[in-house]
């Protein structure tokens, strides 16, 4: 509890160190937060050419919204990933990069992963608001569920910093951690349903039935993966207009809030010895 | 007593783990169980000693005798394995001017960046804002970023945020060691008008010129043991002896 006492008043200084990776991001670049648009766009791009065009990924029209634009589908899901995979990414390397600072002056260190979070976060406002007038435009009846859809993004910005303070600690004992992330993200995404409906997945899982004679489908092990219920929940919002099972913002929930707890005694633990180790 | 006390270091020891190889990598660490091989070198025994409000305290030794980590124990940057190190007051360490600093970002953008990082509020810092752009005297620079800074100017702005914090206890490494002449009378102004005030400010300094004229107290620490402390004159004295006397030095 003094733990969080502490992080607490150290708000200021998390806002400070946000705002200097946000400012910092883009200095000097003619386009500036626009950049933030180029990579989801450029992958839009992509996997609408591939999946969509070539591939032809079964698409259902949005229920009771109407849509049926692969492009915006594939939006919902990719904007939440990009930014759970940004923060992984740049949260674990926030500690070695500011090694300098964390040798000379005291200051609670759990603010450096954090002020990644917040900057990130910024970015993705930025993505899903561009995102919110397009589906608009398109068609879709989203502001009713502006509301619960703060709360899912809280839920994904929590459970995006607790992985983050796991790994940032990881990785100034191990600095493989970064290399081994990438793969894992790779891997990750491709486990999440993100440029395939989930419904492909419960068919084949429902074909197979269960598991070496057990009750357990493929389906329970891939629902093991909490990026599938928080992109399930953002497409129900965003694309279907739909409430979300309850179960489903459970699951989110209890995800979120053990990342962050275990995030957070993880870095604790750790976080007095690292002038010494980095 | 607490009352004259500014800081109580009590019975610090701190060790530092000499790796014979270190393998930090999981591969390493699976295959043989172990991350690294290592032993225990202890660069600080059993120091205890007071520093008196109020004071202007010197660190002296040679190279390599500690100072600098029990300097960076009383900044808590290091916690001490054994003893434990109590402040009464605010504390703020000025072991590096100018880090976390972000060199595209301009002075005044800094000024605030790193005046929450030396634990100053946004209140505090708007207030001193003047203060610490006349002090460094880069007025002129202010909204630059301070990539383009001479080295000077990076320093002097630096140090006049981590001495506009207004701490009760100021931890300062040798960086009077920068600036010009001129700069470096503002900066020993600066420590008398804190002493004045009732501060107390803990040096380390290889120059026995600047602690004789700076500090009233000072510890001589020689390879992590405690030598002297007391009166700055009479430890400066028993240091100055040991150089020049005995060969084990």
């Amino acid at each position: 509890m003094r733990y969080l006492k502490e992080v607490f008043a150290a708000r200021e200084l998390l806002a400070n160190l946000t705002l200097r990776e946000i400012r910092g991001k883009y200095k000097r670049t003619v386009f500036g937060q626009l950049w933030s648009l180029a990579n989801p766009l450029a992958l839009t791009l992509i996997y609408t050419f591939v999946f969509g065009f070539i591939f032809r990924v079964p698409l259902e029209p949005g229920d009771p919204s109407g849509l049926k634009v692969f492009a915006l589908w594939l939006l919902c899901g990719l904007l939440p990933w990009t930014f759970f995979a940004n923060v992984v990414n740049l949260g674990l390397g926030s500690l070695v990069a500011n090694a300098n600072l964390i040798q000379k002056v005291y200051f609670t260190r759990v603010v450096l992963p954090l002020s990644i979070v917040g900057s990130s976060a910024y970015n993705w406002l930025f993505e899903m608001g561009v995102l919110l007038v397009v589906l608009t435009i398109a068609g879709a009846f989203v502001l009713p569920w502006i509301p619960l859809l703060i709360v899912i993004m809280i839920l994904l910005m929590v459970f995006a910093a607790g992985v983050a303070l796991m790994l940032s600690i990881a990785n100034v004992y191990f600095r493989d951690t970064q290399y081994f992330l990438s793969i894992v993200l790779q891997i990750w995404m491709y486990l999440t349903p993100i440029i395939y409906p989930l419904s492909l997945v419960e068919a084949e899982s429902d074909k197979l039935g269960g598991l070496f004679g057990t009750s357990i489908t493929v389906a329970d092990v891939y629902g093991l993966n909490p990026m599938v219920h928080f992109v399930n929940v953002f497409r129900q919002l965003l694309y279907d207009n739909r409430w979300p099972d309850l179960n489903e913002w459970l699951i989110c929930l209890a995800w979120a809030v053990g990342s962050l707890v275990l995030g957070l005694i993880v870095f604790r633990r750790n976080e007095k010895r690292l002038a010494e180790v980095l | 007593m607490t009352d004259d006390v500014a800081v109580r270091v009590d019975h610090v020891s701190k060790s530092f783990r000499l790796y014979h190889e270190r393998n930090q990598t999981i591969k390493s660490a699976i295959m043989r169980g172990r991350t690294s091989v290592h032993e225990d070198f202890w660069a600080l025994k059993d120091v205890t000693f007071d520093v008196p409000r109020g004071s202007t305290f010197g660190l002296i030794g040679s190279n390599g005798s500690g100072k600098s980590t029990l300097l960076k124990c009383l900044a808590n940057i290091y916690f001490p394995n054994k003893g434990t190190i109590e402040h009464f007051g605010k504390i703020a360490a000025m072991l590096e001017v100018g880090s976390g600093f972000h060199t595209e970002l301009s002075g005044r953008e800094n000024i605030f960046l790193n005046g929450s990082i030396l634990g100053m509020s946004k209140k505090e810092i708007a207030s001193k804002y003047d203060e610490i752009v006349a002090f460094s005297g880069v007025e002129q620079f202010i909204d630059q970023p301070v990539k383009n800074y001479s080295s000077g100017m990076y320093v002097r702005l630096g140090f006049a945020i981590a001495i506009n914090v207004d701490p009760d206890i100021l931890v300062v490494d040798e960086v009077l060691a920068v600036g010009d002449a001129e700069f470096q009378a503002k900066c020993f102004t600066k420590f008398r008008d804190l002493r004045a005030a009732g501060k107390t400010v803990i040096l380390v300094s290889h120059s026995m010129a600047t602690v004789k004229e700076m500090c009233d107290q000072a510890a001589w620490i020689n390879h992590g043991e405690l030598m002297t402390v007391g009166p700055a004159a009479d430890t400066i004295q028993a240091y100055e002896k040991s150089l020049t006397g005995g060969p084990e030095g």
